[in-house]
């Protein structure tokens, strides 16, 4: 009997200690692929995810306290930066691209519109180190966090080791990153079969999956390849994309293809923020593509839509919008933690 | 009576050699056949250029004992930053051995795989000075220092190399012939060598994965030595 009973509270144990870990965390979208991110090298714990968000919304990580994640991504724009062509860094320094919305981080497998990072860990290396945006250098960060009174014992909670380090810091800013998954859009709905598209919806999404699909790939809406869509090129910027990293000629003006979901919050459009509306977008492809060595083939056969199926269109990349993930409290400054250690 | 001791006391050493066998690997790197020592100046003859090392930093991965072309024993750490500025990060530890081998083998460099595994720690560590932040992928050699020839603001020379990727794919593979009846064995790497090849008037900053990073830690590769104890 003592036997059966110790086995109960064994498997018990395993039971509660195995619920809500990385499954009860990431709610995995049912119409969505299998993830990219490699969640063995980087188990999700909730405490890992508190950290994450901590470090995520603390301007600690900019060298003059005064930038942090959020402020080129914030929550309430789909985690873009809302109205800026281009984002700022401190000292009201400008960059030279958009920043791109970060949802569904687990499904892409290079990061930043020129592809050059390889990994979600990786990402944060880039702004933190870059001049104009946070200023710093990882390793004065991690002094940073070491030195703070709020930060070891999170670290602590996190990955019971209270020393802080870059892979630790890394690792706890990616497990935020990838509990933002936006999947409850109307579309979700829809295939789900608890809501149904307008007529005006369903014309829209016939013309998407003609014109659109093979690059903007549902159900993520972007197959997170990087090519050249023919915009011509911004001489203020000279922005040529991959090709900037690589040197290679056949890179040149490739760029990460965003995803389509939230653009009510993400606009404006394009790495360089180019386009306001999604009418300038369209406009775009339809009549603006620019024809050079590299463009995409996708873009062989011209693309024509009248005006009224670029309003359809427009309809059904607005069911696309996900408020519920917008909106969501998990997602948002975390006063709890960040306020107490002020 | 001198005799005798000096027979005791070869016998133990030979003794405990038998016993333990190898456990650690030594790195050297010399300039003039002498350990470098960074911050200082040296007056190079081949180069005709006063020339000081500020940073040097290298990675060495999958070091392996081989014996007729099968792999005996290998380092405990997969991935190994050798920094001369910690010079306990020269000997590197190794599964203790004492049975035969004919051949040294390491990868210089960090492999392609591990280059796109995320964030990873200890010798690792994006901390460490050895991993780019504008693009991703360890910077698998850093030599940084001056030279009176360096057209480069304040003389400087810079060279980080790396690069995951085809076609620059930097991490070489290295294999050194060793003879194992000696006493015991270093691996050396003359550093001036590598700067006698260069021209520092127009060679002087490769920062990027390209060819002439590939080009550099291909001739680096080639210039490691086994030298007997």
């Amino acid at each position: 009997m003592n036997k059966k009973l110790y086995i109960l509270f064994v498997v018990g144990f395993f039971c509660t200690a195995f619920y809500g870990s990385k499954f009860g965390f990431l709610d995995f979208p049912e119409h969505f692929p299998i993830v990219v991110y490699n969640l063995e090298k980087n188990p999700l714990t909730q405490e890992k995810i508190n950290l994450g968000r901590a470090l995520f919304y603390d301007p600690i990580l900019s060298k003059d306290g005064t930038i942090s994640c959020a402020s080129c991504h914030s929550p309430y724009n789909g985690f873009a930066h809302t109205d800026h062509e281009l984002s700022h860094g401190i000292n009201d320094q400008i960059g030279t691209r958009n920043a791109p919305p970060l949802f569904n981080l687990a499904w892409q497998k290079s990061f930043n519109w020129d592809g050059a990072i390889n990994h979600l860990d990786m990402q944060a290396l880039a702004p933190l180190n870059d001049a104009r945006e946070m200023g710093e250098t990882t390793d004065s960060v991690i002094v940073k966090l070491q030195n703070s009174a709020l930060y070891p014992s999170l670290f602590m909670a996190a990955f019971r080791d209270s020393i802080v380090t870059g892979q630790h810091f890394l690792q706890a800013l990616a497990a935020f990153e990838l509990t933002l998954i936006s999947a409850n859009a109307k579309y979700d709905k829809v295939k789900k079969g608890t809501e149904e598209f307008t007529i005006q919806e369903f014309n829209g999404y016939d013309l998407f999956q003609k014109n659109c699909n093979s690059c903007h790939t549902e159900p993520l809406f972007s197959s997170y390849e990087l090519a050249n869509n023919g915009l011509p090129i911004d001489t203020t910027l000279n922005d040529y994309g991959k090709g900037q990293i690589t040197g290679v000629k056949a890179d040149s003006l490739l760029f990460k293809i965003p995803s389509l979901r939230n653009l009510k919050f993400t606009h404006p459009y394009m790495h360089d923020g180019r386009f306001k509306r999604l009418n300038e977008v369209l406009n775009h492809y339809t009549k603006g593509i620019q024809h050079n060595k590299t463009l995409s083939e996708k873009f062989k056969n011209p693309i024509v839509l009248s005006s009224n199926e670029k309003t359809d269109l427009i309809a059904f990349l607005l069911t696309l919008n996900d408020s519920e993930f917008v909106f969501n409290p998990d997602n948002k400054y975390p006063r709890d933690i960040l306020s107490n250690a002020k | 009576m001198k005799q005798f001791f000096l027979f005791t006391f070869l016998f133990f050493t030979y003794s405990i050699c038998a016993q333990q066998g190898i456990s650690q690997v030594k790195f050297n790197v010399t300039v003039d056949e002498k350990p470098l020592e960074l911050g200082k100046s040296y007056e190079l003859l081949e180069n005709e250029d006063s020339i000081t090392f500020d940073v040097l930093r290298f990675y060495i991965s999958d070091l392996q004992f081989i014996h007729n072309e099968e792999v005996v024993n290998k380092s405990k750490k997969k991935h190994i930053l050798i920094d001369l500025e910690k010079p306990e990060s020269l000997q590197i530890a190794i599964n203790e051995y004492a049975g035969n081998f004919d051949k040294i083998r390491f990868t210089f460099g960090i492999d392609s795989l591990t280059n796109v595994s995320g964030a990873m720690g200890g010798d690792l560590d994006p901390t460490n000075g050895m991993y780019w932040t504008w693009q991703s992928g360890y910077i698998n050699f850093k030599l940084e220092g001056r030279a009176k020839k360096c057209p480069a603001r304040k003389n400087e020379f810079t060279f980080h190399l790396g690069g995951y990727q085809a076609p620059n794919l930097v991490a070489q593979q290295v294999e050194l012939n060793i003879n194992k009846a000696e006493k015991g064995f270093e691996i050396t790497l003359p550093i001036d060598k590598l700067l006698s090849q260069i021209n520092l008037t127009d060679t002087y900053r490769i920062m990027s994965p390209n060819h002439e990073a590939v080009e550099m830690s291909h001739l680096i590769s080639s210039m490691f030595l086994v030298e007997n104890l």
